[in-house]
């Protein structure tokens, strides 16, 4: 209930700064008012973007336009993006829970990638440029680099608070290897993991926007960077809030996949 | 405890008589028109911070009685500033003028034409490629600035406008544009502007196939100043359009001179944008900088002018950069110091205006 005051806080001071300035020029763009929001919010998602080729049929079906509209194209083009970097993080969090467990493997990487994870990864991106071209494994890198250390040194930690008992226990049960890892370990971390995923959202999101903004022909902050060219808030806008819902309804769908898989965890 | 208090009143009024002086200090100040200028780093704008530094600004804002504060920005956040009325006067390109506070319905109003980009831009290509072979290759520019401009331009000229919807564009930042482009040879082609063409020039394998200096006068650089501040009804407006003139020509004058003044001006204006002389003065070699009021002024009244602003809204409009709102090119009109008016009289929203540059032609700021 508090929280919609806030909302309705927030939409109120938009609303008042957009009647101002369109009090004093009405053809204000910084502050887009409901009518222009509306026309953005309906060239983006049943318009195809400009650069695009596709030109509708006379008899398009709604559906036929929204599948070649500008936020659609971008969605697709930014979520492969994101969801091929969340894939390359699996391997990082294994990596991280041998890292935990194994002392030889603690011994191999905890250090580098202590350090490794204070390096400003943005700074890096002309190497990548030269490693990776600049087309999509650029910006994938930069999101992999960007957040798997921080992953990497989160999960390091939740394995190793798991009590050391258990790990012996284990083993005097007759235990493997890999029957502590993955059958002990594992399944007991693997809904912190999943929170620290979470967490790690937003930050992928930023790097996956840094890199889009530096260098690319498609992609939701592609279509920022160009809108902002000419002040497009009212496409802007609508994109913004878009992100925001994505983000969120990810967040989400892990949170209820963490309660239904983890039904004894208590965060 | 005698001491003490007595202390203690001091410290009260010593307060009281700081936050009384200040606050006095800031009335005497408030009555002093204050007007702000934003520049950003470009061969033709950097003599904007000599300008700041020589004193020539303070000398003429003097003269005028009022203040002037010179800031900079980058280019893009200076436009945002400038739209959002943060500052009351920048120097853009024309096209910007055009489709950003113009086109957001801030009525502006050109009051210098410093220059033109005389092959400060440029399309560049590795290997020898050519016109007709550009649409099967990957295109690295910033997107939607006269960098497309030029390109679309190039083709143009070259007979390609068939293939202009095939071209593969990649918006690259223009801060990674160099290492971006420089680092992978499978990159074939980037279109930028100085003093990056430069550094990418360094690689002998790439050469410039076009650059503005074949379109002479299409890319401006302009001083724009919000139309609601020259037009101040108490008249401040017109005195600082006539003391920035004024102190833009001279710092021009400097900066063309010779001997120890024109040095001096070459580093300050160098060191704007961290460059060294030679570099800014093999920048300079390609801006063709109207030094005489005279040449400002002609221009800013000559036909040419119309014809070239007619290329830059025709491409403005078909790029949607004048708003998705924005139905026709005629609405985003743009009026002459003859009196004629490009597009729909009752929606002028960009002005040239020659009158101060005129006046210092006469010399008679």
């Amino acid at each position: 209930m508090l929280s919609c005051v806030l909302f309705a806080v927030c939409i109120g001071l938009y609303i008042q700064t957009s009647v101002k300035r369109h009090h004093e020029n009405s053809e204000d763009r910084v502050v887009p008012n409901a009518r222009q929001l509306m026309s953005g919010i309906h060239s983006s998602v049943l318009e195809p973007a400009e650069e695009s080729d596709y030109i509708a049929p006379d008899n398009a079906s709604k559906w036929e336009l929204f599948r070649h509209s500008m936020i659609w194209t971008d969605t697709v083009a930014s979520g492969r993006r994101f969801l091929i970097s969340l894939v390359l993080l699996v391997p990082a969090v294994l990596l991280a829970l041998h890292i935990g467990l194994f002392p030889y493997f603690g011994a191999g990487f905890l250090r580098f990638v202590l350090f490794f994870d204070k390096i400003v990864a943005l700074s890096l991106l002309p190497i990548l440029f030269i490693v990776f071209g600049i087309d999509e494994w650029s910006k994938i890198a930069l999101i992999v680099i960007g957040v798997a250390p921080t992953m990497i040194l989160d999960v390091t930690q939740m394995v190793k608070a798991v009590p050391r008992e258990q790990i012996v226990k284990a083993f005097t049960l007759d235990a493997n290897d890999f029957d502590v890892a993955y059958r002990v370990i594992f399944r007991q971390v693997l809904p912190q993991v999943i929170n620290s995923l979470r967490l790690n959202l937003k930050p992928m999101m930023l790097f996956l926007f840094a890199g889009e903004m530096i260098a690319s022909s498609d992609g939701l902050a592609y279509r920022i960077a160009i809108m902002r060219r000419h002040m497009g808030m009212d496409v802007i806008l609508p994109y913004v809030l878009w992100v925001a819902f994505l983000l969120f309804f990810i967040d989400l769908a892990l949170r209820v996949l963490n309660r239904r898989m983890h039904p004894w965890f208590q965060s | 405890m005698k001491i003490t208090m007595r202390r203690f009143f001091l410290a009260v009024l010593f307060f009281v008589l700081v936050t009384a002086g200040l606050s006095l200090s800031q009335e005497a100040y408030a009555e002093v028109p204050t007007f702000t200028v934003g520049w950003s780093v470009y061969a033709g704008w950097n003599p904007y911070f000599y300008m700041q530094k020589s004193g020539i600004l303070k000398k003429w804002a003097d003269k005028y009685g009022i203040v002037i504060k010179v800031q900079r920005f980058d280019y893009a956040a200076s436009l945002d500033s400038f739209v959002a009325k943060n500052i009351d006067a920048c120097t853009m390109t024309n096209m910007e003028a055009l489709d950003m506070p113009a086109a957001a319905g801030v009525d502006s109003t050109a009051l210098i034409v410093g220059d033109y980009s005389n092959g400060n831009d440029a399309v560049l290509v590795r290997n020898g490629l050519t016109f007709d072979r550009l649409s099967s290759q990957r295109i690295m520019l910033v997107q939607k600035t006269v960098s497309e401009y030029l390109l679309e331009r190039a083709m143009v000229i070259n007979g390609q406008q068939a293939q202009l919807p095939k071209l593969r564009l990649i918006n690259t930042s223009d801060s990674d544009i160099v290492p971006a482009f420089m680092n992978n040879a499978s990159n074939t082609t980037v279109v930028t502007w100085k003093p990056l063409v430069s550094q990418i020039l360094a690689d002998k394998s790439v050469h410039s196939i076009f650059d503005s200096s074949k379109i002479p006068g299409e890319i401006l650089d302009l001083l724009v100043v919000r139309s609601e501040v020259l037009n101040r009804p108490d008249g401040s407006g017109v005195k600082f359009a006539k003391a920035i003139t004024g102190a833009w020509y001279e710092t021009i004058q400097n900066l063309t001179g010779s001997g120890a003044t024109q040095m001096q001006a070459l580093k300050i204006s160098a060191s704007a944008s961290g460059d060294s002389v030679d570099s800014y003065r093999e920048q300079l070699k390609t801006t063709y900088l109207f030094a005489k009021p005279k040449d400002a002024a002609d221009f800013a009244t000559g036909p040419l002018l119309k014809q070239k602003m007619e290329l830059v809204r025709q491409f403005c409009f078909k790029h949607g950069l004048l708003g998705k709102d924005i139905k026709s090119v005629d609405d985003v009109a743009i009026a002459y110091p003859d009196g004629s008016v490009q597009g729909r009289k009752d929606r002028v929203r960009l002005r040239f205006n020659p009158t101060y540059m005129q006046a210092a032609q006469q010399g008679k700021l």
